[in-house]
C-alpha cells in the first residue's frame, strides 16, 4: 500500500544553520505519529515541509504516492508547479500552534473558506459539512463569532475544524497546545484524541509527552535535525535504546 | 453682521446657493478622483516597496521621497504647466497647430492623486505588515493560490488596519483640492473667491467655504469612522 | 537640457530661499508656542479645554489656503478691523500669511503635543510625587521631557509640512521660492525645468531638516542611542 505521507532524505538550511539533515519518513493509512523533540531541534520545520509551507534543498516529497515536483530555481530549490503544491496542499489539514484563523472572517466562514475557494466544493455542502464538524468539535453555538470572541482552546478547535473540512487525507500538527493556558490544553486534546480514534492518519508535534506516549502508534524522537529513534510509543518512552532518548524522556517526563 | 442678508447671500432665492452647491460637488468629484488615483499609486508603490527588486524599491522610495519633500502646489504647477509643455511639442511633432493642455479637473486628479498616492503607499505598507503572518500562512496551508490569497485573505486584512490612515488621507485630499483652483477649476475655493470678488464681501464668503470644508471633513470623517467599527465588527472582545 | 537655463533659473529661484526660510521659521516658533499654550490649557482648564477643542477642530478640518485668504481678503472687509493698530501689520501678505501659518500649525502641533502629553506613563509620574517634587518640578524635569521627546517624531513632520506649506503664501503675492518659480514658469513656459531646480531646492531644505530632527532626537535620547549595538 502506498503511504499517505512518505519523506526521503529531506534536508533544510537557513543560512549556514542545516537544521534537517537528511530525514525519512512515512507515514502509513491510520497511523498516529509523535514528534518528540529538544527545542530547535527541526520538528517544526519537519513537519512544516510535508505541505511545502518550506522548500527543502534536498529530498523528496510524495503525498498519496504523488511525488512533487520540484526544480532548481537561481541555484536554489523551489516547487515546479505550484497549483501541484496548491492541489497537494489542500488535501492535508495543518494546525498551527498560534492557531493562525482569518481574523475577519466568523468561525464558520474560517471552516468553509477553503472547501469553496479553493476545493470549489457547492457552498450549501460545505456549511453542511462545517456545522457537523463545529458540532463535533463543540463549537456548534460558537458558528457566527469571531475569533477574536474565543478563548485559545475554542479557537484552536475552530482551526482543528478548519483542517477538517478540506477532507484531508492527514492531519499535520504543529504544538497545537502550547500557546495555550493550561486549563484549555485538555479540550483540545481531547478533540486530537477522538480524530486518533476514528483512524485519522496524523502527524503530531508536541511536548505533551503523556498524550504522546497515549494517542501516537508510533513515536520519533528527532535530535539535531536527524531522527535519532523511532518506534511503537510503548518502547520510545518506557525502554529507549538511545542515551539521548533517554535523557530528553527522563527530563520532561519529570516536569 | 446681518444674519438675513447673509443668508440671502448665500441663498439660493436670487443668492450664491447653487453655485456653492455646484462649487460643492465639483470639490467632491475631483477629490474622489485623486484619491482613486492615489489609490493606484499607492497600491503600486506598496507592492513595489514589499516585493519588488532593487531597482523597483529604489523608485518606489524615490517616489514618496520626493513627494514628501516638495510643496504639492508645485506638482500642480508641474502638471498645470509641463502638461501642456510636453503635449504642446507633442502636438507640434505629429503636426498639429496651437497650444495644448491638460484641464483643470485632470490636472488635479493627477497631481493631487499622484500626492495622495505617496502617501497612501506607505499607509497600505504598514497596512499590509501589521496582518499576522500566520494568518498568510494558514492561507498557503490550506492552498490558496496566488490570486485567490489576495482577494480572500490580504485585501481585506490589509483594508481593516489601512483604513485609518486612509480616512487621513482622505482629509488631507480634500483640503489639497483648494490648490487646484489655481487652474481655474471651480471648485469650492475658486467660486467663494469669484463671489467675494464679484460682491465685495470677502468675509462672509470665506467663513461660508470654511463652514462648507468643516461640512465635508466632518462628514466624510464621520463615514470613515462607521466604516471603521464595521471592519473591526470582528474584534470586538466578550460579545458573541 | 540647457544648463544656462537651468543655472539661470536656480540663481534666481535661490533668492527666494531667505523668505521661504523666513515664513517657516517665524511661523513654526510662534506656533510651536502657541501649541504648548494651547495644550497645557487643555489639559490644566475645562473650559479652556472646549474653547481649544474647538480651535483644533476647525483649523484642521478646513484648507490652508482658505485660512489664508479670510484673513488677507476677509479681515479687511470691516472698518473697525482697518482702524486697530494691527492693520498696518494685517494688510500685508507677508504677515497674513504668517498669522495664518502660526494659527494653523498652532493646531496640529497642540494635537502632537497633546499626544506626547498622554503617553506620559503615570508610573513616572507617579515617582516624581512620591520624591517629593512639586508640580512645577515634575514639569520641568519629568513630564515635559518625556512628553517631547515623545512628540519630537511628529513635530518633526509638522516642521518640514509647514516649511511646505510657506508655498502657499505665494498665492497671495509673496515672491517666495514657489512665488519666483511660478513667475519664472508664466515667463518662460518652461515648467520641467523650473520644476526640477524648484524640487531639488525644497528636497535639500526638507531633507536637512529630517537629519537634523533625526539628530536631535538622538541627542535627546542617549537610552537608546547606547541600546543600538
Ligand atoms: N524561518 C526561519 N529562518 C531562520 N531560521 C529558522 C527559521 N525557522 C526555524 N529556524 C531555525 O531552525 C532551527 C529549528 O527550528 P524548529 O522551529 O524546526 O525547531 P523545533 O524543533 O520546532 O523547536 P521548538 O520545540 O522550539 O518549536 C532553529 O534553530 C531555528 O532557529
Ligand atoms: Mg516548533
Amino acid at each position: 500500500m502506498t503511504p499517505t505521507i512518505a519523506l526521503s532524505g529531506i534536508h533544510k538550511r537557513f543560512g549556514a544553520n542545516e537544521v534537517l539533515k537528511g530525514v525519512s519518513l512515512e507515514a502509513r493509512e491510520g497511523e498516529v505519529i509523535s514528534i518528540i523533540g529538544a527545542s530547535g531541534s527541526g520538528k517544526s520545520t519537519l513537519l512544516r515541509c510535508i505541505p511545502l509551507l518550506e522548500t527543502p534543498e534536498a529530498g523528496s516529497i510524495a503525498i498519496g504516492g504523488e511525488t512533487v515536483r520540484m526544480r532548481s530555481k537561481g541555484g536554489r530549490a523551489a516547487p515546479a508547479d505550484a497549483h501541484q503544491v496548491n492541489r497537494l496542499r489542500a488535501s492535508l489539514g495543518f494546525v498551527f500552534q498560534n492557531f493562525n484563523l482569518w481574523a475577519h472572517m466568523t468561525v464558520l466562514q474560517n471552516v468553509i473558506e477553503a472547501p469553496v475557494h479553493v476545493q470549489k466544493r457547492p457552498r450549501a455542502e460545505a456549511i453542511a459539512e462545517a456545522e457537523a464538524l463545529l458540532e463535533k468539535v463543540g463549537l456548534a453555538e460558537k458558528r457566527d463569532a469571531y475569533p477574536a470572541q474565543l478563548s485559545g482552546g475554542q479557537q484552536q478547535r475552530t482551526a482543528i475544524a478548519r483542517a477538517l473540512a478540506m477532507r484531508p487525507r492527514a492531519l499535520l500538527f504543529d504544538e497545537p497546545t502550547s500557546a495555550l493556558d493550561p486549563e484549555l490544553v485538555g479540550e483540545v486534546l481531547r478533540v486530537i484524541r477522538d480524530l486518533a480514534a476514528e483512524g485519522r492518519t496524523m502527524l503530531i508535534v508536541t511536548h505533551e509527552m503523556a498524550f504522546a506516549a497515549d494517542v501516537s502508534t508510533r513515536a520519533i524522537f528527532l535530535h539535531d535535525g536527524q531522527i535519532e529513534e523511532q518506534g511503537p510509543p510503548a518502547r520510545i518512552f518506557n525502554a529507549p535504546t538511545s542515551d539521548r532518548t533517554r535523557a530528553f524522556i527522563a527530563r520532561h517526563l519529570n516536569r | 453682521m446681518d444674519l438675513s442678508a447673509y443668508f440671502h447671500l448665500i441663498g439660493f432665492n436670487g443668492g450664491w446657493g447653487l453655485q456653492l452647491v455646484r462649487a460643492g460637488l465639483m470639490t467632491l468629484a475631483v477629490s474622489i478622483a485623486a484619491f482613486g488615483f492615489g489609490l493606484v499609486c499607492g497600491t503600486f508603490g506598496a507592492w513595489a516597496k514589499l516585493s519588488g527588486g532593487r531597482a523597483v524599491r529604489g523608485a518606489a522610495d524615490f517616489y514618496t521621497t520626493v513627494i514628501r519633500g516638495i510643496p504639492d502646489l508645485l506638482v500642480i504647477y508641474l502638471f498645470y504647466f509641463g502638461g501642456s509643455q510636453v503635449l504642446t511639442s507633442l502636438g507640434h511633432a505629429f503636426g498639429a497647430e496651437g497650444f495644448f493642455g491638460l484641464n483643470g479637473f485632470m490636472v488635479g486628479m493627477l497631481a493631487v492623486g499622484i500626492v495622495s498616492g505617496a502617501y497612501q503607499t506607505e499607509v497600505l505598507r504598514a497596512g499590509y505588515l501589521a496582518v499576522p503572518k500566520g494568518e498568510i500562512e494558514a492561507a498557503r496551508a490550506v492552498g490558496m493560490g496566488r490570486m485567490l490569497m489576495l482577494r480572500r485573505i490580504i485585501v481585506p486584512r490589509v483594508l481593516r488596519f489601512a483604513l485609518p490612515g486612509m480616512g487621513n488621507v482622505w482629509q488631507q485630499v480634500l483640503k489639497e483640492s483648494t490648490l487646484i483652483s489655481v487652474t481655474g477649476l471651480v471648485e469650492i475655493m475658486r467660486q467663494i473667491h469669484i463671489g467675494a470678488g464679484s460682491t465685495r464681501r470677502p468675509f462672509e464668503f470665506y467663513i461660508t467655504g470654511l463652514l462648507l470644508y468643516l461640512l465635508l471633513t466632518t462628514v466624510s470623517g464621520a463615514l470613515f469612522r462607521l466604516t471603521e467599527t464595521w471592519s473591526l465588527r470582528g474584534e470586538r472582545r466578550g460579545a458573541g | 537640457m540647457d544648463f544656462d537655463f537651468l543655472s539661470d533659473t536656480m540663481g534666481k529661484l535661490l533668492a527666494g530661499v531667505p523668505m521661504t526660510l523666513e515664513l517657516a521659521l517665524i511661523s513654526t516658533t510662534a506656533g510651536a508656542v502657541l501649541a504648548v499654550l494651547l495644550a497645557v490649557a487643555r489639559a490644566a482648564f475645562v473650559p479652556a479645554a472646549w474653547f481649544v477643542r474647538g480651535y483644533v477642530y476647525v483649523l484642521r478640518g478646513t484648507p490652508l489656503l482658505l485660512q489664508i485668504f479670510l484673513i488677507y481678503y476677509g479681515l479687511g472687509q470691516f472698518a473697525w478691523v482697518r482702524d486697530t493698530i494691527l492693520w498696518p501689520f494685517l494688510r500685508q501678505p507677508y504677515w497674513c500669511a504668517i498669522l495664518a501659518l502660526t494659527i494653523n500649525t498652532a493646531a496640529y502641533g497642540a494635537e502632537i503635543i497633546r499626544g506626547g502629553l498622554q503617553s506620559v506613563p503615570a508610573g513616572a509620574v507617579e515617582a516624581g510625587r512620591a520624591a517629593g517634587m512639586p508640580r512645577l518640578l515634575l514639569y520641568r524635569r519629568i513630564i515635559l521631557p518625556i512628553a517631547i521627546r515623545q512628540a519630537l517624531p511628529a513635530y518633526g513632520n509638522e516642521i518640514i509640512t509647514m516649511v511646505k506649506a510657506t508655498s502657499l503664501a505665494s498665492i497671495v503675492t509673496l515672491m517666495e521660492l514657489s512665488g519666483i518659480a511660478y513667475s519664472i514658469i508664466s515667463e518662460t513656459y518652461r515648467a520641467l525645468e523650473v520644476f526640477l531646480c524648484a524640487g531639488t531646492i525644497y528636497l535639500v531644505i526638507t531633507f536637512v531638516l529630517t537629519r537634523a530632527v533625526a539628530g536631535v532626537e538622538t541627542w535627546l535620547n542617549p537610552h537608546l542611542r547606547a541600546s543600538r549595538t
